[in-house]
């Protein structure tokens, strides 16, 4: 059956099973991708995903359960799972059920029409032409890629929100491979929008160079120096460290931010900012995961802590309004807290002036293993990096098998300069976090 | 699940425009988490995951539809999609489907569905209260124990019908300690294939909570381990991950097949140092990356990937074998029917060498021990490679000293699995979560005590 058939079965379910304060949460995808090898699609699939969670506050606590069998026997089993869930909690905590705001800022989504499958295959087959043929350096192997993505999610609850989204984007995707005959390298690109307004021998430049840059790569020498991240370097420790802005990671106690709102945290050049309406967003939207009306804000403002980020359970327990962060890691995943689009602020320099700035040091174009190399908790990292030296000022000779170690509480007070253009890398769904290129004093690199 | 009768009318359906090949993959899981938190249960949540996924080759091009609809119509339906987007063609074999029977390699005793989450959070607390209990130093403990019941149903034209039952069970404690203003954090996360009955023999929960409260009180007393090229001691047991970052993504059919490896065209070459022999074995009974048939139905095999040093095997699966001309090792694994499936590892490890485990560190003048590894990740195409130290110490004069922090270790796979020159004897095994283009899948990883002569770590 489909969502709403489930959804009345699920109620009529709640209701026979005595439970009154419930919420249905229902994402659903459609998904199309087509990738190229040697001049032949060698991968097409098409997709039809999606869920139903379902939660409810049964002797003040919040049980969770969810399915992607929308059957009648399910509804049924739905709700019992989630209550047996709920029983055996042991929180204290106030739970919610969110009541919805009174307005919503409008949406801006920029509908446009999804590419069809013949212009996906088209797209790749073209894109794959463009990276072959970008420079003598790239190797086969070099493949490109192309989705499209139409994305559903609604909320329902016993106190009357009823709030649907809906959001189609179309993405394509390129992987540069180059080799010198001795060693290979590779770098990507993605680019999210209307396929139209796709200029494929300009896109794949990018990953060419970027791919390029890195052969031949020597040693970095083992120090401290001056590092000037890239911003897709610099974004993804944000993106790995943006949990201890999270109320919900402060009052379990891992996060150094307790207690710090209204104190100084950074360098006062530094402004961090969450904006569910962030231009470049693939997914701009107006609720978050408990239906409270999503808005910008500022988290970090020169250097001052202004607020951390809340849901409606989190807010409560902090004695503040919930700021809209309530967020879930995948449809079926319990409610936590989470930025939308979280991005550094740019500042007024270019990133030729951070180079300057920087003398003698360190451009880290990108950071691998953030997973295991960055303790949240600690705040401590110590990151697999590769880029380049920068000698008087200028970018010179690639380097790579390097780390880079400090620790991200002190990194946000070691930020000299940041330059003037926010990037966005990938595509992060609901969530992404962007920044501009940043310098940072004091960092440990271990080369040879 | 779904009947033969079905699955062969769906097949039909699916190479009518000209596959020559077709598999249907349908799944029911039932995923269950509690979480602890500060000594409380802080959520209970379960999932079912359901639905199928159709995949058609035609020579070097594969299509997969999927769909959450496994009704008769419902997956007609799919594979009509999956059909159309081949091309246009009529069929050109014929479906017959025989059951298979397989083994059941993994027993298990006590499945975790049929256990009260009252039962399961005794386990929980027992974990989560040992290691808060451990010291005053410890501040905060989170506690995860997960079951996963995996359904899954592989019908294929090559007239394969087989059902397999995937059970795990695993709990994951961490700690947080604190000295003079300093947070640092230790982890246990135990799992086998099999039940509740884990925590019988295999597992001990307070163990494991003591391990993570003793590894964050040692950690948070810690300096900064120093950066540099040195000798390295990496322990048993997790410390595998080593070979799986720095070697075995390379030795898969999704970075062989496309020349995407360091790898490709190396078999029977001297890869590895002599020492080295390493092998992926999905039979071992109960093991936490353990398999009776992998995701296209082929059966779990044991694979040496190098003897002693030459590159014997490649991990791969039906679709990237016939890029290589070669059969399936029985390593295609996906996360879900949602994903496609590619060649993935199972159990991997270092097999035991003959160094004695004293020599290894006393061979080392100045170095690190690297006694537990964190995760890691790598680019196949490059080698490039990292994983993070979650509890080392330095070694002066063959002698393990003070604990540091912050360590990390990065190089090139190529180069690494030359210098590991020394291989100890007690082979032990770690549990982790594997992501890669099919997905998140349950590996294990494994070595005895080893010795790389020369690497580089990240500290400052």
């Amino acid at each position: 059956m489909d969502f709403n058939a489930f959804k009345q079965a699920v109620i009529a379910a709640a209701k026979a099973q005595g439970v009154d304060e419930y919420e249905l949460y229902y994402q659903s995808g459609e998904t199309t991708s087509v990738g190229v090898f040697n001049h032949e699609i060698n991968e097409f699939s098409s997709s039809v995903s999606g869920g139903v969670c379902f939660r409810c506050i049964v002797g003040g606590h919040m049980g969770y359960a969810s399915t992607e069998d929308l059957s009648e026997a399910s509804a049924q089993s739905l709700v019992a799972r989630a209550a047996a869930n709920a029983a055996v909690l042991e929180t204290s905590e106030q739970e919610f059920l969110g009541e919805g705001g009174k307005t919503y800022e409008p949406l801006d989504l920029h509908p446009y029409e999804l590419p069809t499958t013949e212009e996906l295959v088209d797209t790749v087959l073209k894109g794959e032409q463009a990276v072959l043929s970008a420079d003598p350096a790239v190797a086969e192997g070099s493949s490109a890629s192309a989705r499209t993505s139409k994305r559903v999610i609604a909320i329902a609850n016993s106190k009357g929100l009823d709030l649907h989204y809906e959001n189609n984007t179309a993405t394509f995707s390129v992987e540069a491979v180059v080799t010198d005959g001795t060693e290979m390298a590779n770098d990507y690109k993605s680019k999210s929008g209307p396929f139209a307004e796709l200029d494929l021998a300009e896109l794949v430049k990018e990953p060419v160079e970027g791919a390029k840059a890195q052969l031949g790569a020597g040693v970095a020498p083992t120090g401290s120096y001056p590092v000037v991240f890239a911003p897709k370097a610099m974004a993804g420790l944000l993106r790995t460290f943006s949990t201890v802005f999270s109320g919900e990671t402060v009052q379990r106690g891992l996060s150094r931010m307790g207690g710090k709102e209204g104190e100084t945290v950074a360098a006062p050049i530094v402004t961090l900012v969450d904006d569910p309406f962030y231009p470049e967003s693939q997914m701009p939207i107006n609720f978050d995961a408990e239906g409270s009306p999503a808005h910008k804000k500022n988290v970090v403002e020169n250097g001052k802590l202004v607020t951390l980020l809340y849901n409606l359970k989190t807010a409560a327990a902090a004695g503040k309004e919930t700021t809209g962060n309530a967020a879930k890691a995948s449809y079926n995943a319990t409610v936590t807290v989470q930025p939308f689009t979280f991005y550094l602020a740019p500042g007024d320099l270019t990133e030729e002036d951070l180079l300057k700035k920087a003398g003698n040091g360190v451009y880290i174009n990108s950071l691998g293993g953030m997973h295991a190399g960055a303790n949240v908790v600690s705040g401590d990292f110590s990151l697999q990096s590769a880029g380049f030296l920068i000698e008087n000022g200028e970018k010179t000779r690639s380097v790579k098998s390097f780390t880079v170690a400090g620790n991200f509480y002190t990194l946000l007070q070691q930020i000299t300069a940041i330059s003037d253009k926010v990037e966005l890398p990938g595509f992060g769904g609901i969530s992404a976090v962007g920044s501009p290129a940043v310098l940072v004093e004091g960092l440990t690199i271990a080369g040879k | 699940m779904i009947s033969r009768a079905i699955c062969e009318a769906v097949l039909h359906k699916a190479v009518s425009t000209g596959a020559d090949y077709a598999e249907i993959f349908a799944e029911n899981t039932l995923d269950h988490s509690i979480n602890m938190v500060a000594g409380k249960v802080e959520s209970v949540n379960d999932a079912v995951i359901a639905g199928a996924g159709i995949r058609v080759y035609k020579g070097l091009r594969s299509v997969m539809a999927t769909t959450t609809d496994t009704t008769e119509s419902g997956l007609l339906r799919c594979a009509q999609r999956a059909a159309e987007a081949l091309g246009q063609g009529a069929a050109e074999i014929d479906i017959c489907l025989h059951e298979r029977l397989y083994g059941d390699i993994h027993p298990v005793r006590i499945v975790p569905s049929t256990v009260s989450n009252q039962s399961k959070i005794d386990v929980l607390k027992e974990g989560c209260f040992a290691a808060k209990e451990y010291s005053d130093a410890i501040k905060q403990v989170t506690g995860t124990l997960l079951d996963v019941d995996h359904n899954i149903l592989i019908a294929s034209s090559e007239g394969l019908y087989a059902q397999d039952r995937q059970i795990r069970t695993r709990l994951m404690i961490q700690a947080v300690a604190e000295k003079n203003g300093e947070t640092q954090t230790g982890a246990a996360r135990p799992g086998r294939r099999m039940g509740m009955e884990m925590f019988e023999h295999e597992v001990n929960a307070r163990e494991a909570g003591i391990h993570a409260a003793k590894q964050a009180i040692t950690m948070a007393g810690a300096g900064y381990c120093p950066a540099g090229v040195m000798p390295v001691a990496i322990g048993n047991g997790f410390g595998g991950v080593i070979f799986h970052e720095a070697c075995g993504h390379s030795l898969e059919a999704t970075s062989v097949a496309y020349g995407m490896s360091q790898f490709t065209g190396k078999l029977g070459q001297q890869i590895a140092n002599p020492k080295v022999t390493a092998v992926d074995d999905g039979t071992i009974p109960n093991a936490w990356g353990s398999i009776n048939i992998d995701d296209e139905g082929t059966p779990a095999q044991k694979n040496i990937l190098i003897e002693k040093g030459i590159l014997k095997s490649y991990m791969i699966d039906k679709f990237n074998g016939r890029r290589m001309g070669m059969p399936s090792t029985g390593n295609a694994r996906r996360q879900s029917y949602a994903f496609t499936t590619t060649s993935r590892m199972t159990n991997t490890y270092i097999a035991e060498g003959e160094d004695n485990n004293d020599d290894i560190i006393a061979s080392i003048e100045y170095g690190l021990f690297a006694k537990e590894m964190g995760g890691g990740s790598v680019n196949p195409v490059t080698g490039a490679f990292n994983f993070a130290v979650n509890e080392g110490y330095m070694i002066r004069n063959g002698k393990i000293c003070e604990p540091v922090r912050g360590a990390a270790l990065v190089g090139t796979g190529s180069e690494v699995i030359q210098n590991i020159d020394m291989v100890g004897t007690q082979l032990d095994m770690g549990q982790g979560m594997c992501g890669s283009s099919s997905g998140s899948i349950p590996t294990n990883v494994g070595q005895p005590l080893i010795r790389v002569s020369s690497i580089t770590v990240g500290g400052r």
